[in-house]
C-alpha cells in the first residue's frame, strides 16, 4: 500500500487584500499566515512544523509599502528587509534601514519582512530593538475590529496576537533627528547578533531612547541610563557630550541589561557580553551626537 | 605564464589563439558550464523507476547501552518496505578504513551521537523518516567520555581499547637545554568538512544478486571492498559508480549512508535513494581531529632552535578511521619546516564519545602548525626579534633531516618562500574620509569603529606530506585510448572538484597532440586509482595517464618512424599533426590511425615508504610540500572582532600545471583555513552535537574571505614526481590558520593559543 494516497494537497490561500486575508484566517483557524517564510519554511523543512493550511501574504499590495500619517510613518508589515535598506527609506528611518541591511545575506533580506521579524520575535531579530527604541506601535487587523498596541506589548506577550488576527502595519514616529543601530556578530559576513543596540535622539521630547537586542528574550530598555544621559545634554545648544560621558553611558546601559547577581560572580561569557554592550552603546551614543 | 600575473594573464591566454591546451595552460574545466548552469547531475539528482526512500535512525546519545530494539511498529506502517538493524547485516558486522572497529549498525553499545542504529526503506521520504522515528530503542544511558585526557584512564569504550595509537618520537639528545625556553598550550577545535552539496546516494539491485551504489565517493574501490564485505558478497558483485561530487574536503558519504543503502536495496529488490539532511551530514561524516598540544621550545641566544619537546593529543572520536595517519603527520611535522637538532614528541590518538574524526585535508599537520608557529612567535617576543627574522634563522632546506630521521630530498625552498611573503608590499590602509566605505571588523553591520581598530601582521610556515605515508601502497592505473583523432582517458581517480579531469586532459593533449580529450566517469569496473586525497591524483593518477599516453604515442609513431627510417623521438605531434624534425614528413594523427584504435594502460607506483618505528623514526613520506603565508588582520580591540584583510601566499609547487586551477586551489584552501581560524568549530558539549546546521556552524562567506594574494610560486621541480609537480591543495589549509593567529597576536599583544579565535581572546582590556 502506498502512503502517497494518504497525503492531501496542501491548502494554500493567496488573498490579495487584508480583508480577504482576515476572512481566510477566520474560515480556517488552523491556517498559518506566511510572508517571507524565512523562519517558517525552515521549521517546516526541519519537520518541526506541519501547518494544516497556509495563508500567503505576498500578494497583499497594501502592506508592502508605506505611507505618512500625522507625523508618523505607517509601514506595511510586508515590507522586505531589502526594501527597507534602500536609501529613500534610510532617509526616513535610518536606524531601521541599518538594521534591515544587517539582517542576513541578500537572499534572506529579499524575502524576509518587517512583520515576520516582529511576529517570529526571535531574540536576535534585528528590527526589534529599533522598534523598541522608536516606541513604535503595531496595528493588528482582526475579524471584529482593528486595534493598535505598542510593539513592546506584543513582543513581551503582555498583549499577544489573538486568534484570527494579522499584523498589518507598524506606526513609527518620524523624529528628524539622529538615530543609530549597531550590531556585533563576531564575523565579517552576515550573522546573527551577539548583541545589538538601537539608539534614537528625540529632540522634541528631549529624550534619548536606547534598546539592546539579542541579550534577552525581548529588547531591553535601560530607562534610567536614558534619563541620566538626556539630563546631561544641552538640548538648546550643541547637543554633544564629552567622551567620558559616552563611556559612562555605555557602562550604565551594560550593567542595566546584564545585571549583577547578588552574591554570585558573573560568568566570563556574561562579562564579555557586558563589555560588548558597553562598547556598542558608547559608540551608538557617540555617533548619534557627533 | 604565471598566476602571479593575476587574472588578466589568464584572460589573455584564453583570448590569444584558440583554446589553451597542454601542460601549463589554464585549460578550463569541462564541467564548468554544466555546474554553473545547474545541469550537472549530483547524487541528490539521481532517479530510478520505482525507487524507495531510505532513512537512518541515529543515536540521540553519545554513549549508551542498547537494551532492546523493537522494529515491529515501524515495519507495520503502511508504505514501509524494510527495516534493518544489526541483525540484518549478512556479512562482516564491523568495518573501517585501516582497522575494522566500526559496526554497520550499533549492536550493544552506541559510542557517539548520531551513530546509525537502524535503517528504513519506504515509498516516500517522509514515511521513511516517520518509520525510523517509530522504531523503539530502549537505551541505558552511560556516562560519555568526552575529555580526551580522561580517555587513558577511562573504562574501555571499545573492545580494542581507548588508545588508538601512540608514537613516541626520539631524535637527538634528551638532556640538551637551550638558553631560552618558551612553553605553550594550544587547542584546535573541531572543523567540519561541510561539503556544500547534500550527501546522497542511490543503490540499485542487480539481477545477479549484486548491487550498484551510485554515490559521490572519493575512494570508490575502498568503499566497494568495505561494502562487499558487509553485504557478504564477492567484490565483483558490488559496483560503486561515482556520481558528481559536490565538494569534498575529506571523506564524503560516510559508511552510515552507503552501507544501509546497499543493504536496503538487496533486501527489497528495489532501487533505494537516500538524501541526508544537513543535520545528519554533520552527525555522520568525519571531522577534523580536535587537538590539545603542549610545547616547549629551546633556542640559543641568537634564536636558533636547539630542542623541541611536544605532547600531542588527538581526539579520534569513537572509531579509529584515519587517526593513525593523522597522528603520524602530527608527530613527524611537530617542529615544522625548521632545522631542530633535538626533538622529543609524545603523540597519542585516543577514543572518546565525541563526534568521529577522520580524514579532512591537512589532518595532523594543521594542528601542529598552529602550535609550533605560536611557539616561534613566543620565542621572537622573548628574544626581541622580528617574527619573520627568527623563522628565517631556522628554515629547513633540501638535505636537512626531519625529526623522523628522514632526509629531505625534494626541493624545500622554505627560506625563499618566507622571503617572498616578507618582502611583498603590505596592503594599503583604507584611505578617504568616507568611513562608511571601509570594511571594518564586524562587517557591514556598522558596529566597527576606526579608532578601535588595530592592524596586525603575522607569519606562518607550513608543511605537509604528499601521498599516503608509512608504507601505504600508493598506486594508480589509467588507460588512454585514441580513435578518430580523439582521445579518451579511463581512470578511477575521482574528480572531486580538485581538477583531476582537467589535468588528465592537459596531459594527454601534451603527449599526444590531440586536442579533443574526454575523461570517462569513474566506477569500480575500472582498475583502482585510490582515494582522492593528499594530492595523490596529481602524482599517481597523473603519472599513470602520462605513461599510458606515452605508450599510445609510441604505438602511433612506431610504424611511421620505421617506414621513414628514423627514431620515434624525431617526430613531434602538435595540433593533430605529425611532423618530423626536418619537416620532410608531415601527416595527421587521423590519417596515421587510419580507422584503427590504439589503447594502452599503465600504472604509476612511487617508491615505497616505511612505517614510523617505536621511536618515531623512518622514511615515511614520499614527498613534502611547503608554504609561507603572511596574514594582515584588522582587529576591533574592544569587540574582539577580526577581519582578515589579506593573506599573501608563497608556495612550493614544483611546477605549475594549470595556473588558473592552481590559484583556485590556493584560494579555496586558504579560505578553509581562515574558517577554522575564526569561526568553524562544531561544538559538542558532553558529546552532543550542538546546532548541526549551516546557521549554527558558520562558514566563511564572501565577506569573511580575505583577499588572497599569491606572491610567489616556486617552480623547483621535484625530480621523482611526474612533471616535477607537487600537490597544492592541502598546504595552504595547513598554514593559513597559524598565520591568522600570528597576525591577531601581533595586533592585540594577546596570546592566541586556541582556534577558532574567540572574540574575548582578541579584546585588549583598557589599562585600569
Amino acid at each position: 500500500m502506498s502512503t502517497y494516497a494518504q497525503q492531501t494537497a496542501e491548502n494554500v490561500t493567496l488573498p490579495t487584500s487584508l480583508d480577504e486575508a482576515v476572512a481566510a484566517l477566520a474560515a480556517m483557524p488552523s491556517a498559518v499566515p506566511v510572508a517571507g517564510g524565512t523562519d517558517l519554511m525552515a521549521s517546516v523543512n526541519a519537520g518541526l512544523l506541519r501547518p494544516a493550511a497556509l495563508v500567503g501574504l505576498g500578494r497583499i499590495a497594501e502592506i508592502r509599502g508605506w505611507q505618512y500619517a500625522d507625523g508618523a510613518a505607517l509601514l506595511g508589515a510586508g515590507l522586505t528587509h531589502a526594501r527597507m535598506g534602500r536609501p529613500d527609506f534610510a532617509a526616513l528611518i535610518p536606524a531601521l534601514a541599518a538594521a534591515a541591511r544587517s539582517a542576513g545575506p541578500p537572499q534572506i533580506r529579499n524575502a524576509g519582512t518587517l512583520g515576520g521579524n516582529i511576529v517570529s520575535a526571535a531574540p536576535t531579530g534585528d528590527a526589534l530593538p529599533v522598534l523598541a527604541a522608536l516606541e513604535a506601535s503595531v496595528i493588528l487587523a482582526g475579524p471584529e475590529a482593528d486595534r493598535e498596541i505598542p510593539v513592546s506589548h506584543l513582543l513581551t506577550g503582555m498583549d499577544p496576537l489573538r486568534p484570527g488576527e494579522l499584523l498589518a502595519f507598524v506606526r513609527i514616529p518620524l523624529l528628524h533627528a539622529p538615530q543609530t543601530f549597531l550590531k556585533a556578530t563576531g564575523r565579517t559576513g552576515p550573522g546573527r547578533a551577539v548583541a545589538s543596540v538601537a539608539l534614537v535622539v528625540d529632540p522634541a521630547r528631549r529624550q534619548v531612547r536606547c534598546a539592546v537586542g539579542a541579550v534577552a528574550q525581548v529588547p531591553l530598555r535601560p530607562l534610567e541610563a536614558e534619563q541620566w544621559v538626556a539630563g546631561l545634554i544641552d538640548w538648546d545648544g550643541e547637543r554633544n557630550l564629552a567622551p567620558e560621558a559616552c563611556t559612562a553611558f555605555g557602562e550604565y546601559v551594560a550593567a542595566a541589561c546584564i545585571p549583577d547577581q547578588p552574591g554570585v560572580e558573573l560568568p566570563p561569557a556574561a562579562v564579555q557580553l557586558r563589555r560588548t554592550v558597553a562598547a556598542l552603546s558608547r559608540r551608538a551614543l557617540g555617533r548619534a551626537l557627533a | 605564464m604565471s598566476v602571479i600575473d593575476g587574472p588578466g594573464a589568464v584572460t589573455e591566454s584564453l583570448a590569444g589563439g584558440g583554446t589553451p591546451h597542454g601542460i601549463g595552460t589554464s585549460l578550463p574545466s569541462a564541467d564548468a558550464p554544466a555546474k554553473t548552469q545547474g545541469t550537472y547531475p549530483y547524487a541528490a539528482d539521481l532517479w530510478a523507476e520505482g525507487l524507495l526512500w531510505a532513512a537512518v535512525l541515529r543515536s540521540p546519545y553519545p554513549h549508551a547501552r542498547i537494551v532492546r530494539i523493537d522494529t515491529g511498529e515501524a515495519a507495520a506502517m503502511p508504505g514501509v518496505r524494510a527495516v534493518l538493524t544489526h541483525e540484518d547485516v549478512p556479512g562482516d558486522a564491523m568495518h573501517g578504513r585501516l582497522v575494522a572497529d566500526r559496526p554497520v549498525f550499533a549492536k550493544d553499545i552506541v559510542r557517539h551521537h548520531g551513530e546509525p542504529i537502524a535503517a528504513v526503506a519506504a515509498d516516500h521520504p517522509d514515511t521513511a523518516r516517520l518509520a525510523a522515528a517509530a522504531i523503539l530503542v530502549e537505551y541505558e544511558v552511560l556516562e560519555p567520555v568526552t575529555d580526551p585526557e580522561k580517555a587513558f584512564a577511562a573504562e574501555p569504550l571499545h573492545p580494542d581499547g581507548n588508545l588508538i595509537r601512540h608514537i613516541p618520537l626520539r631524535f637527538g639528545d634528551p638532556d640538551t637545554v637551550g638558553e631560552v625556553i618558551v612553553e605553550g598550550l594550544y587547542r584546535v577545535g573541531r572543523q567540519d568538512p561541510a561539503p556544500i552539496g547534500a550527501e546522497a546516494g542511490l543503490a540499485v539491485p542487480r539481477p545477479d544478486g549484486g548491487v550498484e551504489l551510485y554515490v559521490a565517493s572519493t575512494d570508490p574501490h575502498a568503499d566497494r571492498d568495505i561494502a562487499a564485505a558487509c553485504f557478504g558478497l564477492e567484490a565483483d558483485h558490488v559496483k560503486v559508480v561515482v556520481t558528481g561530487v559536490p565538494g569534498a574536503m575529506g571523506d564524503r558519504e560516510d559508511s552510515g549512508i552507503q552501507l544501509p543503502l546497499g543493504l536496503l536495496a538487496l533486501r527489497t529488490g528495489c532501487p533505494v535513494k537516500f538524501v541526508a539532511t544537513r543535520e545528519e551530514s554533520f552527525l555522520g561524516h568525519a571531522h577534523r581531529h580536535p587537538t590539545l598540544l603542549r610545547y616547549r621550545h629551546h633556542a640559543d641566544a641568537e634564536g636558533r632552535l636547539v630542542k623541541v619537546e611536544a605532547q600531542i593529543l588527538l581526539d579520534a572520536g569513537a572509531y579509529a578511521d584515519a587517526s593513525s595517519d593523522a597522528l603520524a603527520a602530527a608527530v613527524a611535522f611537530a617542529a615544522g619546516p625548521y632545522v631542530v637538532p633535538h626533538v622529543f614528541v609524545e603523540g597519542w590518538a585516543v577514543r572518546t564519545n565525541n563526534p568521529p574524526s577522520g580524514h579532512v585535508r591537512g589532518e595532523g599537520a594543521l594542528q601542529v602548525c598552529t602550535a609550533y608557529e605560536g611557539q616561534m612567535d613566543k620565542l621572537a617576543a622573548k628574544l626581541g626579534l622580528e617574527p619573520a627574522e627568527i623563522r628565517m634563522r631556522n628554515v629547513l632546506a633540501t638535505g636537512d633531516l626531519l625529526p623522523t630521521g628522514q632526509s629531505v630530498t625534494c626541493p624545500a625552498p622554505v627560506g625563499e618562500l618566507l622571503k617572498a611573503v616578507r618582502d611583498a608590499d603590505l596592503p594599503p590602509l583604507p584611505d578617504g574620509d568616507d568611513e562608511s566605505q571601509w570594511l571594518l571588523p564586524g562587517g557591514t553591520s556598522g558596529a566597527g569603529e576606526p579608532g578601535a581598530v588595530r592592524r596586525g601582521v603575522g607569519y606562518a610556515l607550513g608543511m605537509v606530506h604528499v601521498l599516503g605515508a608509512e608504507g601505504t601502497d600508493e598506486v594508480s592505473t589509467a588507460t588512454v585510448r585514441v580513435h578518430d583523432g580523439r582521445a579518451t582517458v579511463i581512470c578511477a581517480a575521482v574528480e572531486t572538484g580538485q581538477g583531476f579531469t582537467t589535468l588528465a586532459r592537459q596531459i594527454v593533449q601534451e603527449v599526444l597532440g590531440v586536442e579533443d580529450v574526454r575523461v570517462l566517469p569513474s566506477d569500480t569496473d575500472q582498475p583502482p586509482a585510490g582515494p582522492a586525497a593528499r594530492g595523490r591524483h596529481t602524482w599517481v593518477s597523473g603519472g599513470a595517464v602520462e605513461r599510458a599516453a606515452k605508450m599510445v604515442r609510441t604505438q602511433l609513431l612506431q610504424p611511421l618512424a620505421a617506414k621513414f627510417g628514423m627514431s620515434v623521438e624525431l617526430l613531434t605531434i602538435a595540433d593533430g599533426k605529425i611532423t618530423s624534425y626536418d619537416g620532410v614528413l608531415s601527416t595527421t594523427v587521423a590519417e596515421t590511425l587510419d580507422g584503427k584504435e590504439l589503447w594502452a594502460t599503465a600504472q604509476c607506483r612511487p617508491h615505497p615508504t616505511d612505517r614510523l618505528d617505536e621511536t618515531g623514526q623512518g622514511d615515511a613520506f614520499v614527498g613534502l610540500t611547503f608554504c609561507a603565508i603572511r596574514a594582515v588582520v584588522d582587529v576591533d580591540i574592544e569587540l574582539g572582532a577580526v577581519r582578515v584583510v589579506e593573506l599573501a601566499v608563497a608556495q612550493d609547487v614544483g611546477r605549475v600545471l594549470n595556473p588558473r586551477q592552481l590559484a583556485a586551489r590556493i584560494e579555496a584552501g586558504v579560505t578553509q583555513g581562515v574558517g577554522l581560524a575564526l569561526m568553524e568549530d562544531l561544538r559538542a558539549p558532553r558529546g552532543i552535537v550542538k546546532r548541526p546546521s549551516l546557521t549554527g556552524y558558520a562558514l566563511p562567506t564572501a565577506l569573511d574571505a580575505p583577499e588572497v594574494r599569491i606572491v610567489k610560486l616556486v617552480e623547483e621541480r621535484d625530480v621523482v614526481a611526474p612533471f616535477g609537480a607537487k600537490a597544492v591543495s592541502a598546504v595552504p589549509v595547513v598554514t593559513s590558520p597559524a598565520a591568522v593567529a600570528a597576525a591577531v597576536r601581533a595586533a592585540t599583544g594577546r596570546p592566541i593559543s586556541r582556534l577558532p579565535i574567540r572574540p574575548q581572546a582578541a579584546i585588549v582590556k583598557p589599562p585600569a
